[in-house]
C-alpha cells in the first residue's frame, strides 16, 4: 500500500497550477462511521495551492463521505481538516465561506433564474455577486435569464460551478462534476475544469473516469473501502504499476473508440439532450 | 441577524411560490373554482325552520310544549338561550323564528296578557316565519288537545311579531369557511410538498454548503407564505362580495385571526416535511391530517347537522376555530372579545404545532 505523500505535485507535471505557498488543505486521519459501516478510514492528505487534486474510487469508496467532512457538510468522527488555514471541525461556517462546492446531482431552486440564483447565492456567502461574469466563466451567458430546468444536463453542471465561484474560493471542491454526461459535454468541461486550474484555482475532484483523471489533475488519490491505497501522480502510478512488470494483455492502439466516436461527432456541445 | 440575507431569500421564496404553476393552481384556482360551483348551487334553502325557543317558565307544562316542539322534524331547535340572545340571532339570521314561553305560561291557556305565547320571525325570512307560524299554532294546539284542554282554539294561539333582521345566504356561511380552508390547504400542502421536493432533489443540500444558517430559509419560507396567504383571504373575500356576501365585521380582524390560522398549518406543513424524506411519505400524512378537517370542521355545512358527539369533538379541531372565527367576523361582525375562546383555542394548536414540528424536523 502506498503512503500517502504530503508533498505538492511532482515537479515537470505538464500541466502545473500556478502558485506552491503550501497546502491550502490538510486533512488528517479522516474517520466516519455509518452504523456498523466504517465509510471512511484514516484518510490522510494534502493539497498544494494551485494543484488540481482528484480522488478516484468505485462507488462507496468513501469519496463523497471524505469531501463532506472537509466541507463542513459532515461531522468528523475523529481525525481533522483544515482549510485555508481554518479547522473545519471548529468552525464549519469560517470554511464554507472560503470554499466553493458543486454537489454530486446539484439541485437548485427550479422556478429562478440563473442570474437570480447567482445573486442568491451571493447573499449566501455575504458577497455582491456578478452574475453575468460568472456566467461568461462557464459560457452560460446567453442563458442567464433562463430557469434551470430548462437546461442540459452539461450546463446544469457548469452552472453548478458558476454558482461554486461566486464567493471567489481557495479551493473549489467538485464531486463527480462529469457522471452522466455525453463525450462531447464532458470535454467541453474539462475545458472549464482546465482554465479555472490555469487561473490558479485550487480544485480538488471526484470522478470515475480515468481519463479525466489523467486530463485534470496534478495528483490523484485512489480509495477503496475508506482508505487512500495509492497517492501520486498519474505518472508515476503508472510508472510504478510497470515496474512490478506489468503488461496490458493487448496493447493500446493509437487511437481509441471515444477517439473515433469525437471525431466522427465532432467537439459541438449538443444541448438539446 | 442579517436582514439581506433575509430579504433575498424571502424573495426568492416568494418568486419560487408565484412561479410554481402546480402550487397556485390548488391554493388560489381550485378554493376559486369550488366557490363557484357552491356559490352557483347556493345549498342556502333551508328545508328546516330553525326556531330559538326561550322557555322562561320552566316548569311542567312549557317542558311538555318544548318536547313536543324538539319532536317536530320541521323544527330544527334551540333552546337554553335568553331572550336577548335569541333575538340577536334572530336579526343575525341565525334563527328563522324565535317563541318565547313567558314566566305565566299555564296550560290550559289563561287570559293574562303576560302569559301568552309570543313568536317573533324576521323580515328578511318571510317565507320561513310563515311557515313556522303555521306549524308552531299546530304544535301548540296538538299539546292542549292532549294535556286535556277542551276549549281548543278557534283562531291562532301564538302572537306573532316581526322584526327586522338581515338574510344570511349559504355565500355567507361558505366564503368564510373557503377561505380557512385555502389556509389550511396552503399551510400543510405548499409547504409539506414545496419543501419535501427542495429536500429531495438537493436543492436544500446546496444552501447547507453556505455559510448561511438554514434557519433564515426557514423564517422566509414562513413569512412568504403568510403574505401569500392573507393576499388569498383578500381574494377570496373580494370574490365573495362579488357574489352577494354580506360583510360586516372588520377585514384587519379577519386578516390577523387568518395569520393565526397561517401559523398553525405552516407550523404542521413544516412538521410534515420536515419529517418526509420525499412527496410520496408527505403525501399520505398531509391528506390524514387535512381531509377529516375539511369534512368534519364546518367548511361547507353547518356542523349543527352532524351527531352531537361528533360535533362535541370536532369543536377542538384547528379548522373548526379557525372557521368559526372567521365567520362570527364575516356575517356578525365580531370583535376580538366575541371569538376569544376560538383565539385560545387556535394559540394552543400553534403551540401543539410548533413542539411537534421541532421534534420531527430533519433537514435531510
Amino acid at each position: 500500500m502506498a503512503q500517502p505523500s504530503p508533498s505538492p505535485a511532482a515537479p515537470g507535471s505538464p500541466r502545473r497550477g500556478t502558485a506552491e505557498d503550501g497546502p491550502v488543505l490538510i486533512a488528517r486521519d479522516l474517520r466516519k462511521k455509518y452504523g456498523t459501516l466504517q465509510a471512511v478510514d484514516g484518510v490522510s492528505f494534502e493539497v498544494a495551492s494551485g494543484e488540481v487534486f482528484g480522488i478516484l474510487g468505485p462507488n462507496g469508496a468513501g469519496k463523497t463521505t471524505t469531501l463532506e467532512m472537509i466541507e463542513g457538510m459532515r461531522t468528523i468522527d475523529s481525525g481533522s481538516a483544515t482549510v485555508a488555514g481554518v479547522d473545519v471541525a471548529k468552525d464549519p461556517r469560517g470554511v464554507k465561506a472560503r470554499i466553493g462546492i458543486q454537489l454530486q446531482a446539484s439541485s437548485f431552486f427550479d422556478e429562478l433564474s440563473l442570474v437570480e440564483l447567482l445573486e442568491l447565492f451571493g447573499h449566501l456567502y455575504g458577497v455582491k455577486a456578478d452574475a453575468m461574469a460568472l456566467l461568461a466563466e462557464v459560457q452560460l451567458t446567453e442563458k442567464a435569464k433562463s430557469q434551470v430546468r430548462t437546461l442540459s444536463g452539461g450546463q446544469k453542471q457548469r452552472f453548478s460551478i458558476a454558482a461554486a465561484l461566486v464567493n471567489d474560493p481557495t479551493i473549489l471542491f467538485l464531486d463527480e462534476p462529469t457522471t452522466g454526461l455525453d463525450p462531447q459535454a464532458r470535454r467541453h468541461l474539462w475545458g472549464v475544469v482546465r482554465e479555472l486550474a490555469e487561473r490558479g484555482h485550487t480544485i480538488v475532484l471526484t470522478t470515475h473516469y480515468m481519463e479525466e483523471a489523467e486530463e485534470l489533475c496534478h495528483r490523484v488519490a485512489i480509495m477503496d473501502g475508506g482508505k487512500i491505497i495509492a497517492l501520486d501522480t498519474p505518472d508515476a502510478l503508472v510508472d510504478a504499476l510497470l515496474g512490478r512488470g506489468f503488461h496490458k494483455e493487448r496493447v493500446e492502439r493509437l487511437a481509441n473508440l471515444e477517439d473515433v466516436f469525437i471525431d466522427l461527432t465532432g467537439h459541438d456541445l449538443r444541448e438539446a439532450e | 441577524m442579517r436582514l439581506g440575507v433575509y430579504w433575498a431569500l424571502f424573495v426568492a421564496s416568494f418568486k419560487m411560490f408565484v412561479r410554481n404553476r402546480g402550487a397556485l393552481f390548488f391554493s388560489l384556482v381550485v378554493p376559486l373554482v369550488i366557490m363557484l360551483i357552491f356559490g352557483v348551487l347556493n345549498f342556502g334553502g333551508a328545508t328546516q325552520v330553525a326556531l330559538g325557543v326561550v322557555d322562561e317558565a320552566d316548569d311542567q307544562a312549557s317542558q311538555a310544549l318544548v318536547s313536543a316542539l324538539d319532536s317536530t322534524d320541521a323544527f330544527e331547535l334551540t333552546t337554553g338561550g335568553t331572550r336577548d340572545d335569541e333575538l340577536e340571532q334572530l336579526a343575525d339570521g341565525e334563527r328563522d323564528m324565535v317563541l318565547v314561553i313567558p314566566a305565566g305560561f299555564t296550560m290550559p291557556l289563561s287570559d293574562d296578557p303576560a302569559a301568552q305565547l309570543v313568536a317573533y320571525t324576521s323580515e328578511a325570512q318571510v317565507q320561513q316565519g310563515q311557515i313556522g307560524g303555521l306549524l308552531l299554532n299546530a304544535v301548540v294546539a296538538q299539546v292542549m288537545l292532549s294535556a286535556g284542554d277542551p276549549g281548543a282554539p278557534a283562531g291562532p294561539v301564538v302572537q306573532t311579531e316581526q322584526l327586522p333582521g338581515r338574510d344570511l345566504g349559504y355565500i355567507d356561511f361558505l366564503v368564510p369557511g373557503m377561505v380557512a380552508l385555502t389556509i389550511m390547504q396552503l399551510g400543510i400542502f405548499s409547504v409539506a410538498f414545496g419543501f419535501v421536493q427542495l429536500k429531495r432533489t438537493g436543492a436544500l443540500r446546496r444552501l447547507f454548503a453556505t455559510p448561511t444558517n438554514p434557519t433564515y430559509f426557514l423564517g422566509a419560507q414562513v413569512t412568504s407564505r403568510l403574505i401569500i396567504g392573507e393576499a388569498q383571504v383578500l381574494i377570496l373575500l373580494g370574490v365573495g362580495l362579488w357574489f352577494g356576501l354580506q360583510l360586516v365585521g372588520s377585514v384587519a380582524l379577519l386578516l390577523a385571526v387568518a395569520a393565526l390560522g397561517s401559523v398553525v398549518f405552516l407550523a404542521m406543513g413544516f412538521g410534515v416535511a420536515g419529517w418526509a424524506k420525499n412527496e410520496d411519505q408527505a403525501a399520505p400524512v398531509a391528506n390524514l391530517i387535512s381531509l377529516p378537517m375539511t369534512f368534519l370542521s364546518g367548511v361547507f355545512f353547518p356542523r349543527e347537522a352532524m351527531p352531537d358527539v361528533l360535533q362535541r369533538i370536532t369543536d377542538f379541531l384547528p379548522l373548526t376555530y379557525l372557521a368559526d372565527a372567521l365567520r362570527k367576523i364575516t356575517n356578525e361582525g365580531a370583535g376580538v372579545a366575541d371569538i376569544s375562546q376560538d383565539l385560545l383555542g387556535l394559540m394552543v394548536w400553534a403551540v401543539i404545532a410548533f413542539l411537534i414540528a421541532l421534534r420531527l424536523f430533519k433537514w435531510e
